[in-house]
């Protein structure tokens, strides 16, 4: 048992980090096959199996562990492919799915539909019962109403069947009583229970995640059955294991119970993949972007933990269950530039995709994108695109330009500069989002670039938001099936309990905590993860007295006591103060929810050493005409190539390094250095790399 | 263009600006204590420039949109030079440049190296400003029975509370607590903008932006007049008419426009309109000059940003003493919802003869109250407005109407609150929130539902002051679309009583009763028997409307055991439009 396998299936390309043995890294690519998605994962075992010279059996047959992201359940959402799904709800309260709280996010915009509901009207069925809002249970279940539910839902063929109660989070009595008799009526349909899903309060955020989980959980569970038996047949003995949306990582049986947390199972390893990359550099606060050719992700890690959010939407439709916090847009090579009424330049959201593509492709396009103006700017080697497997076209990028050119009065290459700059400045922007409208200044992080666009464009928004170091993996290509290698089992769990700070019944407190640590345990334990291996973080929900939104606060066990509790006040009254611009030391503080994460940690590769260098200067491979806006202009540029860099060595902007599957330009005024590892780093020139380092780490000074 | 300013900073500083008004908008809804802005997002945050020049906002509800700038502006010309760092002022007087007294104003300057170089607001909607009942008084003929009433003042000076103040207010409200959280949760928004403000101004200078701000106005202003040369020039007059003022019940009231379009250019011109009444419906400028803006952005294009550029083109007129410009002291309480939605209507309607397709049909108008009383839970005092409440959006070419999204004066920028946390605020068991059946106008397009929502009250007694219109005139239908159904709202007494509620007055809730709330569908767009027959199907199947519906308004006969449509019966009726 040797191999290591990281796999991402992604829009386009499936992606494979093996890790082998002697801690030995090989990536490889295949085409998607979303119909099977499975089919372009064998297709990367064989071509794996070729390249090591091993048959596809021994290969898997010495394969301890995969980690696989999958875009199955994302896919099913976005294209309106769940399963047909039935809910069962309290009568009287059947379409608060179909609400969506009243809301509409285009405010002043009477030519717009709202999203259809996943489950429509006439499968959204009540059933008499209630429990009050002290989780009382007031009206029994009619279980006559349940039964006509599910043999309504039998007769139109759904496949799967959400239940949600009112204020079920407080007490699931009914609607474990009716998950039962669906389970018995409905054996083959696959269940969905929001008090399991989401025990937490807000009906529709729990209804409405409870909905997606069935609708995609059949999805999930048919997919992983046929991978997993297809496996192993094919002589698979080790460990599958499911990236989820949160970060973490579970076995197939606890992935398949809580579909919902896979919807991000791709872009969620990003995080882990930067630390892993930065950790030979000992920075533990890191801004994760990956710029693809229509949309980049930008996501957070504070403390070397990924930020998350229980505020997310996908496809427009509401998941509230913890998922890291990615911040999408629609920016990226194909991006389309065009004029507003306004007469303003302006950069996507449309995007020209991968067919007809940009112009400068040569495919067809003829819309002006992020990439025409990256290839006129001179930063794009119209030789070695895609390691030169795709021949890039300056004349049909120009010509693209020009009509806009036309209109604004300015040169094509002043255009070009203005659509790098907007494309740049809304990637700043959605940095922002999760960075300054979170309370967190960007100049304390350093910038982890992944994608094949990213490097172009990752000094200027260094710049832009003013942070200090950009590191750009050598693995930025697999730069998610690479996290997915790293990443631990991850469970969260969450309990609502009202009470006042001051006025708490700790022992109380204390005692719902041992209560979720034992189902975490528990939990992590049968996924065979040894006790010496978990990890358990505590949180509260903290708001003043009559607020109704929290704060969450790290705490410690020993602050969970009388005399604990003064220094949690403290650490909220901050907090609150920091976000939102005042406190309230004279109000009083209340606890909303008790929140655990439960980690199990898994073994990691190590980094691999860079081979160290002879002394002496890196010679560029050639040169050519390269735009800079502080040099005014095109400036005949070098041209390095990524390969031929030894540890520590370092050249200085302007420069170009090229590598078979990115580029990265260095601006005047940067310096590009090497690291003793994986990565790539740029920095502004004059400054010292061990500072900047030091500086970002907090003081630990680690060598470079 | 401008050439001396680069496009490209332009972009991005709007962008910014955008942001820091969202992040004001953010610490409000994460702070306040009060639901009507935590769950429901009733209010609104902006930033200025030295001049009052509106830059950018975030409107929850739109309906302040263009309202907030004439507070700014009285802030300024009542204090002048005496405006110092540290300074929050707050306003909620409609006869000093507010728009009504329930939403106060929370103004902050922000000083750049000692210049006074933007000011941020922060308005919102209070369920309480003191008077003779919670919320707004349909009893009221004079401004002082609506509420303390508050011209500019300090709240802050110089970084410091100013204390007296503070108890003055709070001592005016029934819900001090409340109000107390809500206005420090306002004031903290206006801190949150001065840090990204000054950021962003340290960053580009004071000069540099200064061009900027120019460039962003022109270009938003632009984009107005360009959407405004697409609309076929001319004079097109429109009305829409309320059910009364809660003072003369038996009198309706009405709203009258004669909107111009000129090449790029357009004048709402309310002479005509019925004379200010004695009720609590008469609309101050600063409100007619809002409603009048949302009525026409929701018509052009929805993308272009609302700043001050972007109402340049807009000219309003509305002669004092009018429902739509009132002489001091008349009452003004309902002006922001009620009038608003009459204006809007009015607006639609005329622009319908130049532009149907760009259009709405009538959406429902508001109708629910603000409730009050001691929650037993608790032994505090709840305060809500009854969200839930919310109706059907008017359908418009192409698209139908949203369910349970209007009053159009918010444009679902209003949020309900969830239905757990509604219980668990308020001393209320819900017993049904859900779509209104056949409550949408008939239409090529279908009116949105309204809802049926009903609640027993669980505590002691409590006050509820229901304030809106449209129990009697309903939302209209365009092109051949047919009228949705009226808002009706009634309270079943626990002893079997059955007490019908009026869109304005006072009621008494005791435990046990159950009130109901029927809110309006909106209005149909276009002849429903070109609806195709499927989606006629589909809407019967769901329960959205019935099979005799079906039948009589769209023209589609269906098999009642099977749904199954009947071709032959169908093209009887509706000819060749299947």
């Amino acid at each position: 048992m040797s191999f290591r396998v990281g796999i991402d299936v992604g829009g386009t390309f499936t992606d494979f980090l093996v890790v082998d043995a002697a801690g030995e890294p090989h990536i490889f690519k295949t085409l998607s096959t979303p119909r099977d998605p499975s089919e372009g994962v064998f297709d990367g075992f064989r071509q794996m199996a070729a390249a090591l010279g091993l048959g596809l059996r021994d290969l898997l047959a010495g394969v301890s562990v995969i980690v696989h992201g999958t875009t199955v359940t994302t896919n099913a959402l976005l294209t309106g492919n769940g399963v047909k799904t039935g809910l069962i709800t309290t009568r009287g309260f059947r379409d608060v799915l179909e609400m969506r709280r009243g809301v509409r996010d285009q405010i002043y915009n009477n030519r717009c539909s709202p999203p259809a509901p996943l489950v429509p009207r006439h499968l959204r069925l009540p059933a008499t019962e209630r429990v009050n809002y002290a989780g009382q249970a007031e009206v029994a279940l009619a279980e006559a109403d349940v039964r006509a539910a599910v043999a309504q839902l039998a007769e139109a063929g759904v496949a799967a069947v959400a239940i949600s109660f009112l204020h079920s989070f407080q007490n699931p009595g009914h609607e474990r009583q009716a998950a039962a008799l669906v389970r018995e009526l409905l054996p083959a349909a696959y269940l969905s229970v929001s008090a399991e899903v989401l025990p937490e309060v807000r009906f529709y955020e729990r209804t409405s995640t409870t909905v997606l989980n069935a609708y995609v959980g059949p999805i999930l569970s048919g997919y992983l059955a046929s991978l997993a038996r297809r496996l192993a047949d094919s002589g698979f003995g080790g460990t599958l294991l499911i990236m989820q949306s949160n970060g973490g990582v579970v076995t197939p049986e606890v992935s398949v119970g809580k579909a919902v947390n896979t919807l991000l199972s791709g872009p969620a390893a990003g995080p882990s993949a930067g630390q892993f990359f930065c950790q030979s550099l000992g920075l533990q606060d890191l801004m994760t972007i990956d710029m693809g050719g229509t949309s980049f992700d930008v996501c957070l890690v504070k403390g070397g933990r990924a930020i998350t959010t229980r505020e997310g939407e996908v496809a427009g439709y509401r998941a509230a269950t913890p998922m890291i916090d990615i911040h999408t847009i629609g920016a990226g090579g194909g991006s389309i530039a065009w004029i507003d009424s306004g007469g303003l330049l302006r950069v996507g959201p449309q995007s020209a995709g991968s067919d007809p593509g940009p112009a400068c492709y040569g495919l067809g396009g003829v819309h002006p994108t992020v990439t025409d103006a990256d290839t006129v700017l001179g930063y794009l080697n119209p030789v070695y695109f895609l390691g030169g497997h795709m021949p890039l076209h300056p004349d049909r990028a120009e010509e693209a330009l020009g009509g806009l050119a036309r209109r604004l009065h300015l040169s094509v290459p002043a255009v070009a500069a203005g659509i790098y700059d907007i494309v740049n400045a809304s990637m700043a922007y959605a940095m922002q989002v999760v960075s300054v409208r979170r309370g967190y200044d960007p100049r304390e992080f350093a910038l982890v670039v992944a994608g094949g666009a990213g490097g172009l464009h990752a000094a200027a928004l260094a710049e832009e938001l003013e942070i200090p170091l950009v590191v750009v993996p050598s693995q930025a290509s697999v730069f998610c099936a690479a996290g997915m290698l790293l990443t631990d089992f991850q469970h969260d769990f969450v309990r609502t309990h009202k009470t006042t700070l001051d006025g708490a019944d700790w022992s109380a407190v204390q005692a719902l905590f041992a209560e979720l640590e034992a189902e975490a345990l528990a939990t992590l334990a049968r996924e065979g993860v040894a006790a010496n291996r978990v990890a358990l973080e505590r949180s509260l929900d903290l708001s003043y007295t009559g607020q109704f939104h929290e704060v969450e606060l790290p705490c410690s066990t020993d602050q969970l006591t009388g005399d604990g509790a003064a220094a949690l006040a403290a650490g909220f009254h901050a907090a609150h103060d920091r976000l939102f611009g005042y406190s309230e030391p004279d109000a009083r503080i209340q606890v909303v929810n008790l929140r655990l994460v439960a980690r199990g940690r898994v073994d990691r590769p190590g980094v691999r050493p860079r081979q160290a260098g002879g002394g002496g200067a890196v010679a560029p491979k050639g040169t050519r005409p390269v735009y800079f806006k502080a040099a005014g202009g095109h400036v005949e540029t070098p041209i390095y190539d990524a390969a031929a860099f030894a540890a520590h060595q370092t050249i200085t902007g302007p420069a170009v390094v090229e590598a078979a599957t990115t580029a990265i330009v260095v601006p005047p005024g940067f310096a590009f250095a090497a690291d003793a590892h994986e990565n790539f780093l740029l920095y502004r020139q004059g400054e010292s790399l061990a500072q900047i380092v030091q500086r970002l780490t907090g003081g630990v000074a680690v060598q470079a | 263009m401008n050439n001396h300013v680069d496009p490209i900073t332009v972009s991005v500083i709007q962008a910014r600006l955008d942001t820091i008004t969202k992040e004001m908008g953010e610490t409000m809804l994460r702070t306040s204590r009060g639901p009507i802005f935590h769950e429901a997002r009733d209010f609104c945050t902006s930033v200025y420039d030295a001049e009052c020049r509106l830059l950018a906002q975030t409107e929850y509800n739109p309906n302040l949109l263009g309202a907030t700038r004439f507070a700014v502006r009285a802030i300024r010309d009542f204090y002048g030079d005496d405006v110092a760092e540290g300074d929050v002022f707050t306003i909620n007087d409609p006869y000093h440049g507010n728009n009504h007294l329930n939403d106060h104003t929370v103004i902050r300057p922000v000083f750049f190296q000692g210049q006074l170089l933007f000011w941020a607001a922060a308005r919102g909607h209070h369920a309480d400003i003191g008077g003779a009942v919670p919320g707004h008084n349909p009893g009221a003929t004079e401004i002082w029975q609506e509420g303390v009433r508050i011209p500019p003042v300090r709240l802050y000076r110089r970084g410091e509370m100013q204390r007296d103040l503070w108890n003055l207010i709070l001592c005016n409200c029934r819900a001090p607590e409340i109000t107390r959280g809500d206005l420090r949760s306002q004031v903290g928004a206006t801190r949150v903008a001065e840090r990204g403000l000054l950021a962003l101004v340290q960053k580009y200078g004071a000069a540099r932006f200064a061009a900027v701000r120019d460039e962003i106005l022109n270009a938003a202003e632009r984009r107005v007049r360009a959407a405004l040369r697409e609309i076929p020039s001319g004079t097109y007059h429109g009305q829409a008419t309320l059910d009364h003022d809660g003072h003369n019940k038996e009198q309706p009231v009405t709203v009258r426009v004669k909107v111009t379009v000129g090449e790029d250019w357009i004048e709402y011109d309310y002479t005509g309109s019925d004379p200010q009444t004695a009720g609590f419906i008469n609309s101050p400028y600063p409100n007619t000059y809002s409603a009048t803006c949302i009525s026409l952005f929701t018509v052009i294009d929805p993308d272009i940003p609302h700043n001050e550029g972007a109402t340049r083109p807009i000219r309003v007129v509305a002669p004092e003493g009018t429902l739509l410009n009132p002489r001091f002291p008349g009452p003004v309480g309902i002006c922001t919802v009620t009038t608003a939605e009459a204006m809007l209507e009015a607006g639609w309607k005329a622009l319908a003869q130049a532009v149907p397709q760009l259009t709405s049909a009538g959406w429902t108008r508001w109708s629910a109250p603000v409730i009050m009383g001691i929650d037993h839970r608790t032994g505090h005092m709840f305060a809500d407005i009854l969200f839930l409440r919310k109706g059907g959006g008017g359908a418009i070419c192409g698209y139908d109407g949203w369910g349970h999204i209007g009053t159009p004066i918010c444009g679902g920028g209003l949020r309900d609150p969830d239905l757990e946390m509604h219980e668990l605020e308020n001393p209320f068991t819900l017993l049904e929130h859900e779509y209104r059946p056949e409550s949408g106008g008939a239409g090529q397009w279908r009116g949105g539902l309204g809802v049926i929502y009903r609640w027993r009250m669980e505590a002691q007694a409590a006050v509820a002051v229901q304030f809106g219109d449209g129990h009697r005139t309903p939302p209209f239908g365009l092109m051949g679309g047919k009228d949705g159904v009226p808002n009706t709202a009634r309270i079943y007494r626990a002893g079997g009583q059955v007490d019908e509620v009026d869109s304005k007055g006072v009621y008494h809730v005791f435990r046990g009763d159950v009130y109901e709330i029927l809110s309006a569908g909106g209005g149909g767009w276009g002849d429903p028997h070109l609806r195709p027959a499927e989606l006629v199907r589909a809407d019967v199947r769901n329960g959205f409307i019935s099979l005799a519906a079906a039948r009589d308004d769209y023209g589609v006969v269906l098999d009642p055991a099977t749904l199954a449509i009947d071709w032959e019966a169908t093209r009887q009726r509706r000819g060749n439009h299947l």
